[in-house]
């Protein structure tokens, strides 16, 4: 049966019937094209203009239309509704721009109308193919999964859990807080750390809305699988050995354990016990056993920590084992931290050499009241130093390290500076930079503050392998051949953590040129992942301070909130690609060429297959498969070429 | 005068929406078919375009690094570049065939590649 294409012209109040010859355009379409009838209108964007469209698809009942008008990228969506409206499917329309691309940049008529013809009749031969398509909808689970629970996962987790959604947050430390509950103070106003994250922390917790939030500590997500809106986890957790739900935290198992090690939360400064709290005031309030360091690992039967436990048994659980659970959620926020680089690696400048050569990580927990010295600022050797050597972009802006900015160092080196004049206030501090940078509204106000100190030098240097730290004597450093320092504090370039890779592979998503996780768009989607339903937020996606972490947090937050809804559907746009499995040989070039990992293979039968709510329709695939077996809807092959020898039927010609 | 046919491959995204910006007059001999991205253009629609009597074929994308879809302007250039040396076996000279960048501000340089294109495949004249 032959298809009815009816063609309205739409003159745009003058606009195009000025420049482009309807009657013209009319009697060139009457061949070469399989064109039903043919219409002009006034204003068809109008509310007359519409509901013209409307009373004509009743009353002329075509199958096809094309509408001659304005851009599409104007009108496109508008014309589609009323489509809709009137009971016709809105694929079944292609839009033509002789306003924009004709009648306003081209002043003779004839040229002008010929050109309108033209692309009309490509409008005409293509809109034939056009097949009905239809939005589909799947089940999605509104539940979402937060890795990582620092400032920007904490933040994203509550935010998400106080709308009534479950939220898995996975910790893979024994502590939730991530990095500053660590720091005793932190910029721009050098506020108490704790003091502030802790209500927070609190909240998560044991807050009105706790009961939404699972924090599942020491895990680690080792597998995902499914797509936005319908993802599966895989979450290692590794045993405590202790009960999260009974325990009291009152410590008492610590104190007679009989091991020793390195603290870790201290950068191994002191030493803590193989059962313990981290750190005072560290949340969950629940201790853990470091199975390595304990004397039961060894073969010996020390029940020291149990017995201690005034609650009786059953709270230290010896028997506890590796556990994996499965969670599924409809999207993933990633908000893992950094780490900073290995200032060792630059060895003139001491570190691991010399006793008191400090990193800035280090350095925070000296001058914390829970850090290993109490918060009181020693030297190794118990001396309260005369004179602190900052040194600045260690590593950073330095093409042989990482050549970027880490943005956050000259904050908290101006913090040091005023917690160390506060603390020692005849104590000299020197700075020293390659650059300083304060941007903001109250970062400059930080370095003002910083540089007012009496004590304080600002020295700018150009080359950090022309600075050299060396001991003199007594314990004193000798920096740059002229400044004695009692202590060295190194501000390293702020870079990904080591465990960035793995969880990229894990979650299929991708890092930048530095290792950070790469965002979707640096601009206008810098928390979303190249992977739709995974979101970024945080220092894993690039260095920041703790407030732009935050507020990270809250914008995946915001949209995996507005992106998956408890009750309603997951709508999937009807233009996409889907392959021919009876055409598709295998090869998977598809795969290859798509920019968001919709294609699968089906190892079985050895076929592609395209997921529908990954693919973003722009057809990439179909343009590649060497088999022809890819389709991408409304865009067919078919349609295309169609429309190719429809605009060069009669160009410019007669 | 002779006055070429040429087809203009457009993604939506950008060279499209640069294209509805030109405010000047420019030859009305490019033609214009509009794709989602410069990647869905598969070299037998340019092939099919020489076929249906084009003279020249124009392929524009988004800047690199601007793709809507990430990388789909790297897979237009790749692919124009070895298709120009399979029209050349074809007698189709490599000034018929023209890739380039438009973004979605550049109405001016899209008249300009418009007029260069028209020109220089005039001067060519109509493909044998």
């Amino acid at each position: 049966m032959r298809v009815k294409i009816g063609v309205y012209f739409c003159n745009c109040g003058g606009n195009i019937s000025g420049k482009v010859d309807s009657e013209l355009v009319r009697r060139a379409l009457e061949t070469g094209c399989d064109m039903g009838y043919f219409k002009t209108c006034e204003l068809m964007c109008s509310d007359d203009g519409k509901a013209y469209l409307r009373d004509e698809i009743a009353a002329e009942k075509p199958d096809r239309i094309v509408i001659a008008a304005c851009s599409p990228r104007e009108h496109e969506n508008t014309f589609m509704r009323v489509l809709s409206g009137a009971g016709m499917n809105p694929y079944l329309m292609q839009m033509v721009n002789i306003r924009e691309q004709v009648a306003w940049v081209t002043p003779d008529v004839r040229l002008a109308s010929l050109k309108a013809a033209a692309l009309i009749k490509g409008a005409v031969k293509r809109v034939a193919f056009h097949k009905p398509l239809e939005m589909k909808s799947i089940e999605m689970s509104p539940d979402v999964m937060v890795i990582g629970a620092g400032p920007a996962g904490l933040k994203a987790a509550l935010t998400i859990a106080q709308t009534g959604r479950k939220v898995t947050l996975v910790e893979k430390r024994a502590v939730i807080g991530g990095q500053p509950v660590l720091y005793e103070e932190v910029f721009p106003n050098l506020q108490c750390a704790p003091c502030m994250l802790e209500p927070m922390l609190d909240e998560i917790l044991h807050g009105d809305y706790a009961k939404n939030i699972e924090i599942l500590t020491l895990s680690e997500v080792v597998e995902l699988y499914g797509f936005y809106g319908n993802f599966i986890a895989k979450i290692r957790k590794t045993p405590r050995y202790a009960d999260m739900n009974q325990c009291i935290g009152c410590g008492e198992c610590i104190g007679l354990c009989p091991v020793d090690v390195k603290n870790e939360f201290n950068n191994g400064l002191d030493s803590r016990k193989a059962i313990s709290l981290s750190f005072a005031g560290a949340l969950p309030n629940v201790p853990f056993i470091d199975m390595a360091a304990c004397l039961r690992a060894r073969g010996e039967d020390c029940r020291l920590c149990d017995e201690a436990c005034p609650l009786g048994g059953g709270i230290i659980l010896y028997d506890d084992t590796e556990e994996i659970v499965e969670r599924r959620m409809g999207a993933v926020i990633v908000a893992v931290g950094a780490s900073l680089y290995d200032a060792g690696l630059i060895s003139n400048l001491g570190l691991g050499r010399l006793p008191d050569v400090y990193t800035s990580f280090e350095f925070e927990r000296l001058l914390s009241s829970t850090g290993p010295t109490g918060g009181q600022l020693l030297t190794r050797s118990g001396r309260t130093p005369r004179s602190i050597a900052i040194i600045h972009c260690v590593g950073s802006l330095d093409s042989k390290h990482k050549e970027y900015c880490s943005g956050i160092c000259c904050q908290y080196a101006f913090k040091f500076n005023l917690m160390v004049g506060r603390k020692l206030p005849d104590t000299q501090i020197h700075h020293l930079h390659k650059e300083l940078v304060y941007p903001g509204k109250e970062e400059y106000f930080l370095y003002k503050r910083a540089k007012e100190n009496p004590n304080a030098v600002f020295i700018q240097y150009k080359d950090i392998d022309t600075l050299c730290v060396t001991e003199a004597e007594d314990g004193i450093m000798i920096v740059n051949s002229s400044i004695k320092a009692d202590m060295v504090v190194l501000c390293p370039a702020v870079v990904p953590s080591k465990d960035n890779g793995k969880l990229n592979e894990t979650l299929g998503t991708t890092v930048d040129m530095f290792g950070f996780f790469e965002e979707l768009h640096a601009t206008l989607d810098p928390v979303m992942a190249k992977v739709r339903g995974i979101y970024i937020a945080g220092a894993c996606q690039s260095p920041m301070s703790i407030q732009q972490a935050i507020t990270q947090g809250m914008a995946t937050a915001g949209y995996a909130l507005s992106g998956i809804v408890g009750g309603k559907r997951l709508e999937i746009e009807p233009i996409t690609a889907s392959v021919d499995a009876d055409r598709c040989s295998g090869c998977r070039v598809c795969a290859l060429v798509c920019p968001y990992k919709a294609i699968g293979f089906d190892e079985q039968n050895k076929k592609s297959s395209v997921n529908e709510v990954l693919c973003e329709g722009c057809g990439s695939c179909v343009a590649a498969c060497p088999a022809g077996a890819i389709n991408g809807n409304h865009f067919t092959n078919d349609a295309i070429l169609a429309e190719i020898e429809g605009v060069l039927a009669c160009l410019n010609q007669g | 005068m002779f006055e070429p046919r040429i087809v203009g491959f457009l993604c939506n995204w950008c060279s499209y929406a640069g294209a509805d910006k030109a405010a000047r007059a420019y030859p009305p001999n490019v033609n214009v078919v509009r794709v989602m991205c410069s990647g869905r253009v598969d070299p037998q629609f340019i092939l099919k375009a020489y076929k249906a009597g084009a003279d020249g074929v124009l392929v524009l994308a988004c800047h690199p690094g601007d793709c809507h879809y990430k990388e789909g302007n790297y897979k237009a250039l790749a692919r124009h570049r070895i298709l120009l040396r399979v029209l050349a076996e074809h007698g189709i000279e490599s000034a018929r065939c023209r890739f380039d960048y438009v973004s979605a501000s550049e109405g001016d340089r899209f008249i300009e590649i418009i007029t260069e294109m028209t020109d220089a495949v005039r001067a060519l004249g109509k493909r044998s």
